[in-house]
This record gives C-alpha cells, sequence and structure tokens, in this order.
C-alpha cells in the first residue's frame, strides 16, 4: 500500500501535517462502517477494507519514522531494522554513553537530567528529520538516517517513561 | 387520558442498551432527543442483579433483595468477570460465588455454579439484557436493533463476550460503542463547539479517561486508558472493610499488609449485608458530613457504626489517585497539557460525590459539567449512536472515530512481544507482520496473539493461540509468514496467517482464549429459546427474509445513485441476483436464501468497489456531486492504490 497515495498526497517527506489530518476526516466521513450499517454486505465490506486502508495510512504518514520507511520502500529500498546498513561506529559509541547518561539520571532520579537528555536528542531528531525533508530521492545512501531516528525515537521514549515513574 | 395505540407496521425503534456493572438501562430517541424508558414502577435504573434462586430467573430489583437469602445463586455486577478466565485469581476475590472447574476441551471462561447449573457470565448478562429488551418493547411495540456500551478499556474478549451476550437475548448490534464516547454524544456537543474534551467515567466496577477531539462534527478518540477493575464498588468495599473491622469481624495483621483474619462466624450474607448498608452509607455521605448504620455483631445483636465524610474521603483517596494515574497517561498520550483542555464531562454515579468532584477539578483545572445525569447519560448517546446508523438521525453530521485501549501484538522468540497495533489506533484498521521459521524443516508456526503494553509475554493478557501448519520443509529463516491483524469498527480483533514463500494460503479460525467460541453460543442460543429444530428453522427464514428485504433496498438504492459505474453486463447481473433472492425470499429454505444472499454479493463486489473509489474521489478532492465524469476518471484511476487485499471472509 502506498499510504500518500491512499490519501491523494504526493509522496515526500516534508508534508502538511494538518491538510492531511483533514483529508484523513473527510475520508473517514465518507468510509467509516458507521455509513453503511444498512448497506449489502459486499459494500459494508469494501468501505471497511478502505476505512481500514485509510486509517493505516495516516497512521503511517504522521509518524515520522514510520514515513520515512514508507518513501524508502516506494523508492524500492529495503528497510526494516535487520536489513539495513549498521550504523557508523561513532553514533554507536554516542547513543551508549548517551543511554549511560540516562541511566545514572534515572539512578540518581534526576528529573531535570532527564529532561535535558529527551530535548537533546528530541533537536537530534529534528535534524535528521529536516535532512529528509530537503532529500530529493530517498535512495540507498540516505537509509543509515533512518537507523539514526529509530535511535533517538526509542531514546525519547525511555526518557518520558522514566520521567514519568520519578513524577 | 389518552392511550398510545402501538402501529403494527411502523418501523421498529432502534434502542442503546447500557450494561453497567451496578445498573443497567435502555434508551431510544423520541422527537429527536433521548429518553430512557422506565419500567412500569418508573424505576429508569435496573440493578444488574440476576437471582437463579427460584423457579424462574429473577433480574433487577427483586433479585438484589434475594441477594442477602442466597448470595451464591444471586450474581451481583456480573460484567466483572465477563472475558475473564476461570483460572483468573481476580475471579475468586470477585465474590461469594461457587464456580465449576474448566474441563477438558472447554473454553476457559469462568462457570458459576448455580443449583448444579453451570452458567457463564455470557449467559448471565443476556439475561439482563432480555430484562431491557423486553422493557422496551413494552414502551415501544417493536425494538430494532440495539447499540450497546462497553468500556473503552474493554479488550477483546470483554468485547466479545458483550456481543456473544446480545445475540443470545435475541439483539441485533448495530455497534458495541465505547462508554465514554456515547457520553460525549450524549452531551450534543457536536452542535456547540469544536475542541479538546476529556470524559472521566467512574461507574460501578470500571474506571474510563478518555480523551476526544471534536472538529467539525467528528468525534476523534485521541487517547483513552483506565482501570477495568475500580469503581463505585471499590469504594463500597472500602467502606465494608472499614465497618467489618470496626465490629471485629475482621481484622488487620499488622506485621503482613494486606493479610486480615476472618472471624469464624462471618458468612457471605454478613459480608453481601454489610456491603449494602457500605453502599447506602456511601450514598448518604455524599450529601451529608456523617452516617450512621446499624451492623450485626459476630456474637449476635447490632452495634451502630459511625463514619464521617472525612474519614470517608481518607478511605476513598487511594482509589481516586489510580484514576489520577490513567488521566495523566491519557493526557500525555493525546500530547495535550491542561491548559488546551476545552472541558470536562463526568460519568458513572460516583461522580455524584464531592470529593470525586473536587479531585477531578483540581486534576484537569477545570469545573466539570455534569448536567446530564451521570447515570443515563451513556444509555442516552447509545440511543443517539443507534438512531444515527439506523439511518433515522442524519449521520452526516456526526461521526465517531474510536481507537482500539490497548496495544496488541504477537509472541516471538524468547517470551518477547512483537506489536502490530500499537495502542490509540484509530479503528477500523489492519496491519500486517512478517515472520519467519526459526528451526530447519520446521513445518508449523504457533502463533500467540497478546494484548497489552508490556514487553514480555508473561505480562500481556493472552488473547488466543492457533498454529499453522502444513508448510514444506525448508532450512531456517526461508519460509516467509504474513499475519495480518484486523480490527473492526466494534474493536474486535480477527487475524489471518498465511505463508507466502510457497503460496501455501490458511486462513485460520482463532480459539479465544478466554470466551466461547460459536459452536458454544449457537449451541446456548438453542437451549435458551427452547427451540425444537422446526422452530428454528423458521426463525432462520425470517431473518434470512430480513437480511434479503435490506440487501435489495440497498442494492436498489446504490443502483439509482451510481448507474453510470455500471460496467456493460453488469446490471443485467446484478438484477439477475435480486430476483433470484426475491424468489428465494418467499420460499422456505434458509440455505437457499443466504446463498442467493452469497451470490448477489458475489455479484455486487466490482460495483461496490468502485462506489468506494467515487466516495474516496469525493473526499479527496472535496467536489460538489455534479462533477461526475471527472469522477468516474479518477475513481478508475486511483483503483491501484487502493487495491489492497481483501481483508473480508
Amino acid at each position: 500500500m502506498d499510504p500518500f497515495a491512499t490519501l491523494g498526497f504526493p509522496p515526500k517527506y516534508d508534508v502538511d501535517l494538518r491538510a492531511v489530518e483533514k483529508t484523513h476526516r473527510e475520508l473517514s466521513r465518507a468510509l467509516h462502517p458507521d455509513r453503511y450499517a444498512s448497506a449489502g454486505a459486499s459494500e459494508r465490506r469494501a468501505a471497511l477494507n478502505k476505512a481500514a486502508d485509510v486509517n493505516e495510512a495516516w497512521r503511517i504518514v504522521r509518524d515520522p519514522v514510520r514515513r520515512a520507511e514508507a518513501l524508502f520502500a516506494l523508492a524500492g529500498v529495503e528497510v526494516g531494522e535487520t536489513k539495513e546498513p549498521k550504523p557508523d561506529a561513532e553514533l554507536l559509541m554516542e547513543v551508549l554513553e548517551k543511554r549511560e547518561a540516562l541511566a545514572d539520571a534515572k539512578a540518581a532520579r534526576d528529573a531535570a537530567k532527564v529532561h535535558a537528555l529527551a530535548d537533546e536528542m528530541m533537536k537530534r531528531e529534528q535534524q535528521v528529520e529536516a535532512a529528509l525533508a530537503h532529500a530529493a530521492t530517498f535512495d540507498a545512501s540516505l537509509v543509515t538516517k533512518l537507523g539514526e531516528m529509530r535511535f533517538y525515537r526509542r531514546f525519547v521514549d525511555e526518557a518520558s517513561s522514566i520521567l514519568e515513574q520519578l513524577e | 387520558m389518552l392511550f398510545e395505540i402501538f402501529d403494527p407496521k411502523a418501523a421498529p425503534k432502534p434502542i442503546g442498551i447500557d450494561l453497567g456493572t451496578t445498573n443497567s438501562l435502555v434508551a431510544y430517541v423520541r422527537n429527536e432527543k433521548p429518553v430512557a424508558i422506565a419500567d412500569c414502577n418508573g424505576e429508569i435504573l435496573l440493578p444488574s442483579v440476576v437471582s437463579y434462586a427460584h423457579d424462574d430467573v429473577v433480574v433487577g430489583t427483586p433479585a438484589a433483595r434475594d441477594a442477602h437469602e442466597h448470595p451464591r445463586e444471586t450474581i451481583v455486577s456480573v460484567k466483572r468477570f465477563m472475558g475473564r478466565g476461570a483460572d483468573d485469581p481476580e475471579t475468586r476475590r470477585l465474590g461469594p460465588y461457587e464456580f465449576d472447574d474448566t474441563k477438558m476441551g472447554e473454553s476457559n471462561v469462568v462457570r458459576f455454579r448455580v443449583h448444579g447449573k453451570s452458567l457463564t457470565p455470557v449467559e448471565v448478562s443476556a439475561d439482563i439484557l432480555r430484562e431491557l429488551k423486553t422493557r422496551a418493547e413494552d414502551e415501544l411495540g417493536r425494538v430494532g436493533s440495539a447499540v450497546i456500551t462497553v468500556p473503552a478499556y474493554f479488550d477483546d474478549a470483554q468485547r466479545q463476550a458483550t456481543k456473544d451476550a446480545a445475540r443470545l437475548a435475541g439483539l441485533d448490534v448495530l455497534r458495541l460503542l465505547n462508554e465514554p464516547t456515547a457520553a460525549a454524544l450524549a452531551y450534543g456537543l457536536q452542535s456547540k463547539q469544536n475542541g479538546h474534551f476529556v470524559v472521566y467515567d467512574l461507574g460501578g466496577g470500571t474506571f474510563d479517561v478518555t480523551v476526544l477531539l471534536l472538529e467539525d462534527g467528528v468525534f476523534q478518540v485521541k487517547s483513552t486508558g483506565g482501570d477495568s477493575q475500580l469503581g463505585g464498588d471499590d469504594m463500597d468495599r472500602a467502606i465494608g472493610s472499614e465497618v467489618l473491622e470496626q465490629l471485629g469481624w475482621i481484622a488487620q495483621d499488622k506485621a503482613k499488609p494486606h493479610s486480615i483474619t476472618k472471624h469464624p462466624r462471618l458468612t457471605p450474607a454478613v459480608v453481601r449485608l454489610v456491603l449494602d448498608h457500605a453502599r447506602q452509607m456511601k450514598h448518604v455521605l455524599t450529601a451529608e458530613a456523617m452516617v450512621e448504620a446499624e451492623v450485626p455483631l459476630p456474637d449476635g445483636g447490632t452495634r451502630p457504626v459511625r463514619i464521617t465524610r472525612a474519614r470517608f474521603d481518607e478511605l476513598i483517596t487511594p482509589l481516586l489517585e489510580r484514576t489520577g494515574v490513567a488521566s495523566k497517561r491519557a493526557m500525555k498520550d493525546a500530547g495535550l497539557g491542561p491548559a488546551e483542555l476545552d472541558g470536562v464531562i463526568l460519568v458513572g454515579g460516583a461522580t455524584r460525590v464531592p470529593f470525586v468532584r473536587a479531585y477531578v477539578k483540581k486534576l484537569f483545572g477545570k469545573e466539570p459539567l455534569a448536567d446530564v445525569d451521570p447515570d443515563q447519560v451513556v444509555a442516552l448517546g447509545a440511543a443517539v449512536q443507534a438512531d444515527l446508523l439506523a439511518g433515522q438521525g442524519r449521520a452526516d453530521e456526526v461521526l465517531l472515530l474510536d481507537v482500539i485501549p490497548l496495544s496488541l501484538g504477537i509472541e516471538v522468540g524468547g517470551g518477547v512481544v512483537d506489536k502490530i497495533l500499537p495502542r490509540n489506533t484509530t479503528i477500523p484498521t489492519a496491519a500486517r507482520g512478517s515472520y519467519t521459521t526459526q528451526q530447519d524443516n520446521q513445518t508449523g508456526f504457533e502463533i500467540h496473539v497478546v494484548q497489552g503494553e508490556r514487553e514480555m509475554v508473561s505480562d500481556c493478557r493472552s488473547l488466543a493461540r492457533f498454529t499453522l501448519k502444513g508448510i514444506p520443509p525448508m532450512p531456517s529463516g526461508l519460509a516467509r509468514l504474513d499475519v495480518t491483524f484486523r480490527v473492526d469498527a466494534d474493536g474486535i480483533l480477527s487475524v489471518h496467517a498465511k505463508e507466502t514463500t510457497t503460496g501455501l494460503e490458511q486462513t485460520v479460525t482463532v480459539k479465544p482464549t478466554y470466551g466461547l467460541d460459536d459452536e458454544t453460543v449457537e449451541r446456548m442460543l438453542t437451549e435458551a429459546l427452547d427451540f425444537g429444530e422446526e422452530d428454528l428453522t423458521k426463525r432462520r427464514i425470517a431473518e434470512g427474509r430480513v437480511e434479503g428485504q435490506r440487501i435489495m433496498l440497498a442494492t436498489q438504492k446504490s443502483l439509482g445513485t451510481d448507474a453510470d459505474l455500471l460496467e456493460p453486463g453488469e446490471h443485467v447481473a446484478i438484477q439477475g441476483a435480486m430476483r433470484a433472492l426475491d424468489e428465494a425470499c418467499s420460499g422456505e429454505d434458509p440455505r437457499k436464501i443466504q446463498s442467493a444472499i452469497d451470490d448477489l454479493d458475489r455479484a455486487t463486489k466490482a460495483f461496490a468497489g468502485r462506489r468506494m473509489n467515487r466516495a474516496i474521489a469525493r473526499a479527496i478532492g472535496g467536489r460538489k456531486v455534479d462533477d461526475v465524469d471527472h469522477e468516474v476518471e479518477h475513481a478508475k484511476g486511483i483503483e491501484h492504490a487502493h487495491d489492497a487485499p481483501d481483508l473480508g471472509r
């Protein structure tokens, strides 16, 4: 499934999420099974399948990592953590250090430090996003960006669950 | 005095049902306004209590009176048992009941042992639904399909159990609707304003918190959370424990927290009586600063027990703090701060407690809305939705976009969960995961479906297990298994698996871990109806005719609006299938009706797909209805993009 085509948008990273959300809403209004409650079985099934596609497409497009994955897949580049080339050693080292710092901050119950680390990683993720937004094509040379983004994302998720525990 | 006379030809009226832990009720829309239906005594709330102590099944207030004398034969708060396994430790905690052990080959569901009979929660709930259906029929003459509400936090097994209960009670379910969404609908917010709303629902046995975004008539659930084992009953239990302790019925062991010593004469009847007192005391404390009750002592006689509002507030604080944690998480999931909230809606009788209102106000920094009766608001919303779905309301004005409350995934190596659908995904939805074999020449693949947020399978809830067999022997890692999860608009999951490298395709029926399989429900249905073969056939014919008529009408309508989308020859084929169905409907063979329905279904499949593409084209382009030519072109152009694998049967 091409999530961009499903929602009627050109396949690029830099999308207007508000506009996509509005389209998703209009599509839901047209396709939601509630609208076909008294229709025949073939129509109910067709509506259910399309509504599911539209929801899935919106879930992909609004998520920065999934959106990038979809664009690589459309360009014929294999994605998925086991199929992508390993990120470079320098980045791995740095991520390892940051993770240790996060673990230390958690052990010290230092919420401010956890916040600061999460903010830093969030900024890094935004830089990757900006780079992808300017990419002309999604070829294999860019695919390491995906792994990088997943690192940041996982880090931020972990930080926020630590904050939940600390607060 | 005027009597209303039933018009026998009047269309059956759709109804909305709130199947609650403590109370249940039914409502419908009259003159564009939802109203709750009272029984002949003017009572709107039907206590969700069913007594099997006598020859006839008794439901409601009289059953509640039975609870003292026959605590084991009277099932209270059955909703808490829905979708639970017999081996679940919570099950034993939930009341004075006796249970049957699960026999080999039986589904793992709770079975109450009542008078030598075995009863599942589904059957008990069906008895409550039957009572409500009768009440609605007395008021409306003919009752149509129903919308039944469930807590947003209900998992798949609990939803399925609710649907099974409705089927057993002879109700046609239009939709399972999440209670908070129903409440928002009852407030008619769609006609008033856009914005973010929180629904804080503290019912008898469940707590739900939901963040909704309302924009241009679309209610979109942003996040939902809660606790399916927390509610007003726990307040009663907190007061009850306090009372039992004050009178020396139980003693807390200081050394071991949560361990209590019971007085040898403490019987289930005493516990029941004290809990009833506790509930009344809670109600009094809603208005008064202090309450007193006469409760029996272990050595005979009674003694008054006194509880102040301050002590009550203290007792329920830990419960409210649990609602606070869930609320904060839901707000975070929705990406909202308290300042961005436009309103808070209170649902559930327990929100009448002043301390709860004060707590909610503090939690969200907003005075909560409470002008619709919190006990009725859910049923009223369900009635509005039923009216919309049955095509009697203006369906294009309101749309509810709900989400799945818990992540769904499957077990992979090392007991780890691979999440296929994360929580708060908008439904209906479908997603696929790809897996491979771990051993050489592995010919079977066990699929274990789980629900929950944790990473390990052992911390999640098991929904179903099944094995895909017949994979040809090949080296490990070569077989490719695609597992598709599909969640419908009721929030109910179905799973399909296929092995793609060899083209081996298997659709596997999921045997629910906690629930009844189709045959069991079917057998219960036959038993409950006390029907012979012949009666059952008659019922099937009648059902087939209704379904057939409905489909012919719908097809006629589609042909009328979108005739230009028909391919040459298609119209003739559809007309032929309709004539055949019409003939089958005037016959007496239910199987013929069903096969004619299936034939018409096949004949209209491609046409239905094109109609859907037109609907998509209109929605994407925001075009007007008269721009037809362009649409036909566009509908065909995007056919490819939308031709995802057919997930239907």
